[in-house]
């Protein structure tokens, strides 16, 4: 049975590779039906499998990207099976490439390995910077690098032209989340504040990743911009109050919550959406003047 | 020492505790913006910062720790046992189930008011428990016992619920419901939590006589008119009501309720009413400095309070049992 599956699968990945050899770049009718069957296993990995495999190539993606209050692609998410990041299932399921990320599941990985699948990691370094590399890689992967190029090429171009738009002074922004949380220094979040024209507080202030913001500081620094989380249908939780504090409602600090929670967890294309979004805000919040030619 | 001169020294510590506490932050303000702060009000950040930060939380480690320090000494008084207290004989604890289950799971949603009530139902639960307990059996050793039983059954179950909440920002909760905070509480935990437990201050009050005499014994307190019955009614309701609010607003914070009364006995004539007064004021003073400790150790991400009475508390506790068990044995 095992010898069975695994000579199936190394006789699949053979012929990939032969295909791919014959005939690669021009993807043409025999090429397509030999694309890698890969499975998902992380809730980012999801979104860069989602945009670029062919439906029938993605086998799974992971039960997080269902979830709406966390993955930004849930609606697409429903048309494919999930996985729970289990070696089992994986291993039952036979793909010839498992996609995950590096935070997590470092056991499943391993695992994996030992018995003999592919698995390949994505470690997601937190900066916006990256993303065209990861969707190119990612389309190499699949045999998508027509895709992935468009993709990774749109994307740059869209920060590239949002980033021309900045200008000096550049008004201030936090981010605050549950219990006084704000995403400081190498955070996605910062990159997609610094992209979009605005000075992160909480970087400035020395916070290093994900940190508490004290409360009396955002009274006495008041960002002219402060970002809370989307969270009406959520269950209720205490940290959730910290953001409803009475003394919040003596700033001048406009409090917005339009960006849907998961926004930055991951750093796929979708966060382009996010950039754009911040960077229409702060033309509202300060407009730049006139560039005279 | 003459009971007045007790309260007044201890009035004059909670004074200075208290502008202490208002002076310390993280946005550096010191004690003299402080106070013109709250006294001058307007809308300048100095002033928003006080009256809407520092100002609450100030009130209600003063209001909380005496709520603690008087139950420590009224349950230890009318028990006529040296280790009551509300934490460890696990009324915090439930207070802090109770509060747990109506707020992550209510049907009321998310409002605050519901916390109250739940904590307030908690607690009530465990100090019937804990009474009919003492009522069966009058060793110290059972009371502490199924106390120690009830806190961690009670910790457990806080967690357990907790866990299972939909939002997974829930579960980082556990720890303020176990170990107590007073980060970022306004004012409307204020007027939530005070009058509730004032009301439970002065049904404690109420039973001092009660207490005084049962420290001659049951029946001696009985001839004297006392009606015992009365007096363990007040007394539940009471230590149920003002622990129940304070650990609705601020989790379950331990030991303060311990060593208070122990600390201030010997300045006192022994007589447990007597110790009543002072209890309330030393336990407020505790606290108070115990919060403001938490603000200056780690100020980037804020000890819980609860940590800092225990590393006091523990090691107090251990000495107690010992001393304890020398003089009975």
């Amino acid at each position: 049975m095992t010898t069975g599956g695994l000579l199936k699968r190394s006789t699949g990945l053979a012929l990939v590779a032969l295909a791919a050899a014959l005939f690669a770049p021009a993807p043409d009718a025999e090429a397509q039906q030999s694309l890698p069957k890969v499975m998902s296993l992380n809730l980012c990995t999801d979104q860069l499998a989602m945009a670029l495999a062919d439906p029938e190539q993605l086998m799974s993606v992971s039960f997080l990207a269902r979830d709406r209050t966390i993955s930004p692609m849930w609606r697409e998410a429903q048309n494919f099976p999930v996985n729970h990041g289990i070696a089992e299932e994986v291993f039952l399921e036979q793909p010839d490439l498992v996609v995950t990320g590096t935070f997590s599941q470092h056991n499943t990985t391993f695992l994996l390995r030992r018995v003999g699948l592919p698995v390949e990691e994505f470690d997601f370094a937190m900066t916006l910077e990256t993303i065209p590399g990861e969707i190119r890689r990612m389309g190499a992967l699949l045999h998508q690098q027509e895709k992935a190029e468009k993709l990774a090429s749109d994307f740059a171009a869209s920060l590239d032209a949002i980033e021309k738009q900045q200008c000096e002074p550049k008004p201030t922004i936090l981010a605050f989340e549950q219990n006084g949380i704000s995403p400081g220094r190498d955070t996605l979040a910062d990159s997609v504040f610094r992209a979009a024209g605005f000075r992160n507080l909480a970087a400035e202030a020395g916070l290093v990743g994900a940190a508490p913001f004290p409360l009396e500081l955002v009274v006495a620094q008041e960002p002219d911009v402060i970002v809370v989380q989307a969270s009406e249908d959520e269950a209720p939780t205490l940290g959730a109050y910290v953001l409803r504090h009475p003394a919040m409602k003596h700033l001048n600090s406009r409090i917005d919550a339009f960006l849907p929670p998961g926004s930055w967890a991951c750093n796929g294309p979708l966060i382009i959406d996010a950039v754009k979004a911040l960077a229409e805000l702060r033309q509202k919040v300060a407009p730049c003047a006139e560039t005279t030619e | 020492m003459r009971p007045a001169l007790l309260n007044v020294g201890l009035t004059a510590i909670v004074l200075v505790a208290a502008l202490l506490s208002l002076a310390v932050g993280p946005a550096g303000l010191g004690v003299t913006e402080s106070v013109t702060g709250i006294v001058a009000g307007g809308s300048d950040v100095g002033a928003i910062i006080l009256r809407e930060i520092r100002l609450p939380r100030t009130i209600l480690a003063l209001a909380i720790g005496s709520t603690l320090g008087l139950s420590g000494a009224v349950l230890q008084g009318f028990l006529r046992n040296p280790l009551a207290e509300p934490g460890l004989i696990g009324v915090s604890g439930m207070a802090s189930l109770g509060a747990v289950l109506l707020f992550y799971f209510g049907v009321a949603g998310s409002a605050l008011y519901v916390l109250p009530a739940g904590a307030l139902l908690g607690a009530l639960i465990a100090v019937v428990l804990l009474l009919v307990l003492a009522a069966r059996s009058n060793s110290t050793l059972t009371l502490i016992l199924a106390g120690v039983a009830l806190s961690s059954l009670a910790g457990a179950l806080t967690s357990l619920v907790l866990s299972l909440s939909p939002n997974p920002f829930a579960s980082y909760e556990i720890i303020f419901w176990l170990l107590g905070s007073l980060k970022d509480r306004s004012m409307e935990h204020v007027w939530l939590a005070l009058p509730l437990m004032i009301a439970g201050w002065l049904l404690i009050a109420l039973a001092g006589r009660a207490i005084n005499a049962l420290s001659l014994g049951e029946e001696a307190a009985a001839t004297m008119g006392i009606n015992l019955s009365r007096a363990r009614t007040v007394i539940v309701l009471g230590v149920a009501l003002s622990v129940g609010a304070a650990t609705a607003v601020a989790g379950a914070i331990g030991f303060i309720g311990l060593m208070v009364p122990h600390l201030l006995r010997p300045f006192t004539s022994g007589m447990p009413r007597q110790l009543l007064l002072p209890s309330a004021l030393g336990g407020g003073a505790l606290l108070l400095v115990a919060d403001t400790v938490c603000r200056v150790v780690l100020p980037a991400s804020e000890l819980n309070v609860g940590v800092v009475t225990a590393l006091i508390g523990a090691p107090f506790f251990l000495w107690l049992v010992v001393r304890t068990r020398r003089e009975v044995a």
